[in-house]
């Protein structure tokens, strides 16, 4: 098979089928020579300095930070958050004092910053990378891309060779999803027609608020996830990283989104919706379906990916094959030898798969933020494209935003090129 | 007059009301997690369900961030990371890592290598990670001890490196301290969430009591005393400090008729014979986890010197002899 087509995701005979990705842009985002790859991934020895601003230290945030600082030669040297509790926690987490500003564009305004990094909720977004972009500064921005299509358009736009942008979508880093999903383009599981997305939790998404909260800033500010203002709910926070799996996998965005969703357990002042079902369609008829509850851990996070020989299974923390039963072959004609009757019973093949499938071996699996991180730092100093650039951002934002219109209509929406 | 009377009654009544709304009128709430292969179980006081509920899920996450980053059985961990590249080249570390194995080598040190996280290949050895204990022979014993020693883990505090020295393949084991530091997060986070009374318990052999009880002067933690033909327990009153206990009464395999224990002594590459339980009392869980095995593993005479300077630090080390070393001890057991 060709190289080009392999990276992308498509199987010999899905091209012949006609399935190509939607843009030329989205193939080129997905060709990356695997050295491209490993030169991102791996460990560098390289310690030159690197300075680091973080916009919303938060909970993510400090995630990143930790992360960041595993990279040697990293500085977190100035943060920006409107919560003024975030710093001490920074500070703590740094082990030195973080410059602190209150208003993210006197951190963009700083000179001294050679990256930054955006971890806010995701309605601001687009309204802190673009600048941080247009400052000249590479940006890692948590996922979701950004809130609206547009948005996401004008990220896409304003990042290049000068301002990198790499999305959140630390899945694309982890060995034993790339493992994984380069044994399915390689056909290991057949044709891939569809994929299904579980992320079901039994909590209710909430984060303590001080007891003193006049007017309930501190709760939308807080609990920024349950409100429309700043969240596009379980299908941008969770869903996101599904979607971008999905289009990684079939080479190409969706075409079309549905959404439904409700608010069924938690009756609790929130407007975001406490459980959502998403399909999306892609060409040549693929879907993919995401359904998130937050009542029940059952199916926790993770991906079925449905072929015409097999299927894959991807966590968290592993990826598994399993095998379709093995189809009608022909064989040599000769002595007939009869068969042996006897009174047994088997169960049909409509019986779902039971044992414990093949798991994808791997030597050392490292974490995929650490990863994803530690190849943001090595973009920086290089110049290198990220793995997970802009154009991977925009695919997800697409499905996500769509999706999210879909459910809000309660109808079927197309996704724009 | 009358008017001031009068103040003071409504400051009683409100201060009685304060009272009833706080840790009188709260409720207990326990939960179990799984983690760090072990059952941490949380017992808290809380004002209704879903605050609890917050807090125990918040603790639980911690405790599973803390898995996620000090593992060894994780090959995602960041502890892992360092064991896989910590031969090759130094690797940095973010701060929290680093501060742990500050603190690790710290007890190191100052207990000459009576704690020491780099033991695991000697636990390996023996057969203790896989319950398939066993007396190895000298030559791999005489293998395994050159990956151990603590003096060979090389930290640099300016650019928080870790190195293993002359490219060892060493493996750095939390088991004798990770679940103290889990326990201490949780603290830090609990009191942060605002809770004032909680029992957190790694498994039963790290214990931090948060707090006490409404209307108590502590939570109870039971003692037990393994020595043969003694009595069966003291039960302590713990008020904001940990305990931890480290035994050879249930970790253990026996060969020819001999009992060989999971607590090692580093220097001579052996499990420990003789003592059959440590715990130690100090406010730091993490330090009272390394501790339990400093005094296990140390002359009693030396560990005493080690920690004299500490007051708040408690500790028991109970014989299969019959002896009983304690220094600071606030039980009886050692009177007894």
């Amino acid at each position: 098979m060709d190289r080009r087509l392999f990276l992308q995701g498509l199987s010999a005979s899905a091209v012949a089928a006609g399935v190509l990705p939607v843009t030329a842009a989205a193939a080129e985002a997905q060709e990356r020579s695997e050295a491209d790859v490993a030169k991102q991934i791996a460990a560098s020895k390289d310690s030159s300095p690197v300075r680091i601003g973080i916009i919303g230290p938060g909970s993510r945030g400090k995630e990143l930070v930790r992360n960041l600082l595993r990279v040697p030669g990293v500085k977190i040297a100035a943060a920006a958050d409107v919560y003024e509790p975030r710093f001490a926690q920074l500070n703590e987490l740094c082990g030195y004092e973080v410059a602190a500003h209150k208003d993210f564009r006197a951190l963009i305004d700083r000179k001294d910053l050679d990256a930054i990094v955006v971890a806010t909720p995701l309605g601001l977004h687009a309204t802190q990378v673009l600048p941080a972009l247009k400052s000249g500064r590479h940006v890692y921005g948590e996922k979701t891309m950004a809130y609206t299509v547009e948005e996401a358009r004008a990220i896409r736009e304003a990042s290049g060779s000068k301002a990198l942008y790499q999305v959140g979508h630390q899945y694309r880093y982890s060995p034993w999803i790339r493992a994984a999903i380069a044994r399915v383009q390689a056909g290991e599981i057949g044709d891939v027609t569809h994929i299904a997305g579980y992320w079901f939790r039994n909590n209710d998404w909430r984060r303590p608020v001080p007891a003193d909260d006049p007017g309930g800033k501190l709760e939308h500010l807080i609990n920024w996830r349950l409100y429309n203002q700043w969240s596009l709910g379980l299908i941008a926070e969770l869903g996101s990283h599904h979607m971008d799996i999905a289009n990684w996998i079939f080479g190409a965005n969706p075409t079309a989104a549905m959404g439904s969703g409700s608010i069924c357990r938690y009756h609790d002042g929130r407007e975001t919706d406490d459980n959502v079902q998403v399909v999306l369609s892609y060409p040549q008829g693929k879907r993919f379906i995401f359904t998130s509850t937050t009542d029940n851990a059952k199916m926790g996070d993770q991906l079925w990916v449905y072929g015409s020989k097999g299927s894959l299974n991807l966590t968290l923390e592993d990826a598994t094959f399993f095998y379709e039963p093995a189809k009608v072959k022909r064989v040599a004609t000769g002595v007939e030898k009869g068969v042996t009757t006897s009174a047994s019973y088997q169960a049909g093949g409509e019986m779902p798969y039971r044992g414990p499938g093949k798991p994808v071996e791997l030597k050392d699996p490292e974490d995929a933020t650490t990863i994803a991180i530690r190849a943001f730092i090595h973009c920086v100093r290089t110049g290198d494209r990220p793995i997970a650039d802009a154009e991977v951002g925009y695919g997800s934002a697409l499905c996500v935003v769509q999706a999210d219109k879909a459910r809000r209509e309660r109808r079927e929406v197309e996704v724009p090129a | 007059m009358g008017g001031a009377v009068s103040s003071l009654k409504t400051v009683a009544t409100l201060c009685l009301l304060a009272l009833s709304t706080s840790a009188y009128a709260q409720s207990k709430f326990v939960q179990s997690h799984s983690a760090m292969g072990t059952i941490y179980s949380i017992e808290l006081y809380a004002n209704d369900a879903a605050s609890a509920d917050h807090a125990m899920q918040d603790a639980f996450d911690e405790i599973d961030r803390v898995d996620d980053l000090l593992s060894n059985y994780k090959p995602s961990s960041e502890l892992s990371r360092i064991n896989r590249e910590a031969p090759l080249t130094p690797v940095t570390t973010d701060p929290e890592t680093f501060a742990f194995l500050q603190r690790s080598m710290d007890w190191s040190r100052a207990s000459e290598g009576a704690f020491d996280i780099t033991v695991g290949p000697l636990l390996r050895a023996w057969g203790f990670f896989f319950h398939a204990g066993h007396v190895p022979d000298e030559s791999r014993l005489a293998t395994e001890r050159e990956r151990v020693g603590w003096q060979h883990v090389m930290l640099d505090a300016r650019v928080r490196s870790v190195a293993f020295a002359d490219h060892r393949e060493m493996e750095l084991d939390p088991g004798s301290i990770g679940k103290g530091f889990a326990v201490d997060r949780v603290v830090t986070l609990l009191r942060a969430d605002g809770v004032m009374a909680a029992l957190i318990s790694a498994g039963g052999s790290t214990v931090y009591a948060l707090g006490a009880p409404p209307g108590t002067d502590g939570w109870p933690v039971i003692v037990r005393d393994p020595r043969d033909g003694r009595g069966k327990a003291e039960t302590l009153l713990l008020k904001d400090t940990s305990l931890s206990t480290g035994a050879c009464t249930e970790k253990y395999f026996i060969q020819n008729g001999h009992r060989y224990c999971h607590i090692f002594n580093p220097k001579t590459g052996r499990p420990m014979e003789d003592v059959l339980q440590s715990s130690v009392i100090d406010p730091s869980a993490t330090d009272s986890d390394a501790l339990s095995t400093v005094v296990f593993v140390m002359e009693p005479k030396a560990a005493k010197r080690l920690l004299a300077d500490r007051p708040q630090t408690e500790f028991l080390v109970l014989r299969a002899s019959g002896a009983c070393d304690s220094l600071h001890w606030r039980g009886a057991i050692c009177r007894k």
